[in-house]
């Protein structure tokens, strides 16, 4: 039995330049918050979702990529690898649902999906992942108000979802290889442990 | 394997999902699948049908999938129909939950096609020897 769950993001921080409550997501987590307060990540070829409900003020944001999925139906709608970016938007969906938003008060702004991985480059890791991302919120009636999505950059994305601005910084001089190592380490992880979760009770 | 003509009920508030496991089951030779949006609408759409089985997630909106799974049970008319729960729920009291109110089995998000395939043949073989 393996796993490769979504988890809450549990790196939580006080922001000094927007003076607030921060939290940092990484590869494979999510957060979502009621509060007035700041969600932050970074991203490479993963993609994120920022979704809140435009009423209440609730929202969250996601980051995960696809898996590189096995040989040729890996664009099939049934494929593991669109099962698990299925999974990682519902996840997120779900509990602002649970938390009292309406599906019909969302809003999306997504980002991310840059070709930034030079080994990924060929395969288009970042093309599939936002387009992904954007033919999910479509099939799923969610209206997207904003993007920023492909190009070679990795963003810094500072959401706030009481409000729904978004800030994104291109990260033009990447001085160290921390996010591209930790890209490359989810990846590695997606395709090792076997998207999927089995439980055998009955 | 099972009648081809096993008539299916995929309950699920995300399109995509629903979308996901009618063509899983169609893989598996299941072409006889309809859908429904949550517990409620599943429930008018069972007491109303002749479904064979019924593949349901967890959260939704109106009426979660414990919930129709219990009036199923509680319903002389459905309380034999086989319920499979797909779900991204994986907390242990979940599972305990779903197996009191007797679901035929679980599986947890994301899943892959041959975990499906394989609760499906273990919940009809079960059927067939009269154990389920």
């Amino acid at each position: 039995m393996s796993f490769m769950q979504e988890d809450i993001a549990t790196t939580l921080y006080f922001d000094r330049t927007f003076n607030c409550e921060a939290a940092k997501i990484s590869p494979g987590e999510y957060y979502y918050t009621d509060n007035d307060m700041l969600i932050v990540t970074v991203l490479g070829s993963c993609v994120s979702a920022c979704i809140r409900d435009t009423k209440t003020g609730i929202g969250g944001m996601n980051h995960f990529m696809l898996p590189e999925g096995a040989g040729a139906d890996k664009d099939s709608p049934v494929s593991e690898s669109m099962r698990y970016g299925t999974y990682a938007m519902e996840v997120l969906i779900n509990q602002l649902l649970r938390n009292g938003a309406k599906r019909e008060h969302l809003e999306a702004k997504i980002f991310g999906g840059g070709n930034v991985l030079r080994s990924f480059t060929t395969n288009n890791v970042g093309d599939r992942n936002a387009a992904f991302v954007k033919k999910y919120l479509k099939e799923e009636g969610i209206r997207v108000t904003g993007e920023d999505l492909l190009d070679i950059y990795p963003r810094k994305v500072y959401y706030f979802p009481k409000t729904g601005k978004v800030l994104v910084k291109k990260l033009k001089q990447l001085n160290n290889y921390t996010l591209v190592k930790r890209e490359q380490d989810y990846s590695s992880k997606l395709k090792t442990n076997e998207v999927a979760g089995d439980i055998d009770l009955f | 394997m099972a009648d081809a003509n096993t008539k299916f009920l995929v309950v699920d508030d995300f399109s995509t999902m629903r979308r996901i496991v009618r063509n899983l089951l169609k893989e598996l030779g299941y072409s006889n699948v309809e859908e429904a949006e949550d517990g409620q609408n599943a429930l008018n759409m069972l007491r109303s049908g002749d479904f064979d089985f019924v593949v349901s997630d967890w959260n939704m909106p109106n009426m979660d999938g414990l919930t129709m799974l219990q009036n199923i049970r509680a319903d002389a008319k459905l309380s034999s129909l086989p319920v499979l729960m797909v779900t991204a729920e994986a907390k242990k009291e979940n599972i305990i939950a779903a197996a009191q109110a007797k679901a035929n089995g679980y599986i947890v998000k994301p899943f892959t096609s041959a975990t499906l395939e394989e609760k499906l043949s273990k919940i009809f073989e079960k059927l067939e020897k009269g154990e389920a």
